[in-house]
């Protein structure tokens, strides 16, 4: 196994707001213009490094259908981060993720869950500014970051950001308990170095 | 975990949708909402009879209900490749793929049902092989015993 640790990471937000777009251009580097709505929970993985160590990331794509709604929050059990995406183009994409915040707070098991609000499409007419996501964020003690799926801008930094602070954020995936979720192998944990990951080998 | 194949739904979950889904029964309406979130629930079960009857609730949904077909086709094929019905796993993704023919995640669940359908092929081969071998040794036995009868 050449990567640290499995992280749960879960991208959440209105319908049509691009999650699906941000993952395959995270994933891939591709876009597709016209996305059709996502069935269910779609997954992901990726395995991306972070201050030279391997991380794999497990990317839980969830509808944001209404159908779905009371469907998919029980995949936000064990969530490591989640990415909040809201349309810079569509203001009440934005006043919706009040929602999804309090959806999280209901369903998240970890009590310092990682999480990142992205406004999308800024290669769109932008109708919300800059300020009003970085506000919400601000409010709910959130990371910011602004993107388009389409140009790939500030779509690696999203990620990098949000698993850099999963990362930092000691005892959110060191010991929790559940250890399908963490892969530290002996050899490459170096606890004398930096104590926020232990050598638990599964 | 590799892929959507592999998730299963929680007991809480698959529970919480069968009352809400059995009271409607019992009431005498039950809604498309309630039918379809049950049937999600037993598709993702670990035990094929859940798998097989929660087929059976989405190929009741896909008849009655126009409006959800993608998804029932899609939990369709779910459903029937993690019963390792493959043949109707992929007649439903092929379904699917005729009303949107550049699906990505429907297309990456034929890939996944095909790679299962490889694999699970070498092992099966691997069986019979074993079996011919055993067969082989027995009509062997056979033989040898005959013989020493003479």
């Amino acid at each position: 196994m050449d990567y640290i640790a499995t992280l749960k990471i879960l991208v959440i937000g209105e319908s049509g707001v691009g999650k699906s777009s941000i993952i395959l251009a995270f994933t891939t580097g591709d876009y597709n213009a016209s996305f059709p709505a996502t069935i269910g929970v779609d997954y992901k993985c990726k395995v991306m490094e972070v201050n030279g160590m391997k991380v794999k990331l497990g990317i839980w794509d969830t509808a944001g259908q209404e159908r779905y709604r009371t469907l998919t929050n029980s995949f936000y059990r064990e969530a490591h981060g989640a990415i909040l995406v809201y349309d810079v183009s569509e203001p009440k994409t934005l006043q919706k993720l009040n929602e999804w915040v309090e959806e999280l707070q209901v369903y998240t098991t970890k009590k310092n869950i990682v999480c990142l609000v992205v406004g999308n499409k800024i290669d769109k007419p932008r109708v919300v500014p800059r300020e009003a996501g970085q506000a919400f964020a601000q409010k709910h003690r959130m990371l910011f970051i602004e993107s388009s799926a389409k140009t790939q801008e500030g779509i690696n930094l999203a990620f990098e950001e949000l698993v850099q602070k999963i990362i930092e954020t000691p005892g959110l995936w060191e010991t929790t308990g559940s250890s399908s979720n963490i892969r530290v192998s002996t050899e490459e944990a170096r606890p004398q170095e930096e104590s926020c990951y232990g050598s638990c080998t599964i | 975990m590799e892929d959507v194949l592999d998730e299963v739904v929680s007991s809480e979950d698959l529970q919480k949708f069968e009352k809400i889904f059995h009271e409607q029964l019992h009431q005498g309406n039950v809604t498309h909402k309630a039918q379809f979130e049950y049937a999600w629930c037993l598709v993702r079960s670990k035990y094929p009879t859940d798998i097989r009857k929660g087929i059976l609730l989405l190929k009741e949904l896909f008849n009655s209900h126009s409006e959800g077909k993608r998804d029932y086709l899609f939990y369709l094929a779910i459903g029937n490749a993690r019963i390792k019905e493959y043949n109707k796993a992929l007649h439903y993704v092929k379904l699917f793929l005729e009303i949107e023919p550049a699906n990505q995640q429907v297309l990456t669940l034929e890939r996944q049902i095909n790679k299962r359908m490889e694999k699970e092929g070498l092992i099966g081969m691997a069986v019979a092989g074993g079996a011919v071998l055993a067969i082989g040794g027995l009509v062997g036995l056979g033989i040898a015993l005959a013989s020493s009868k003479k």
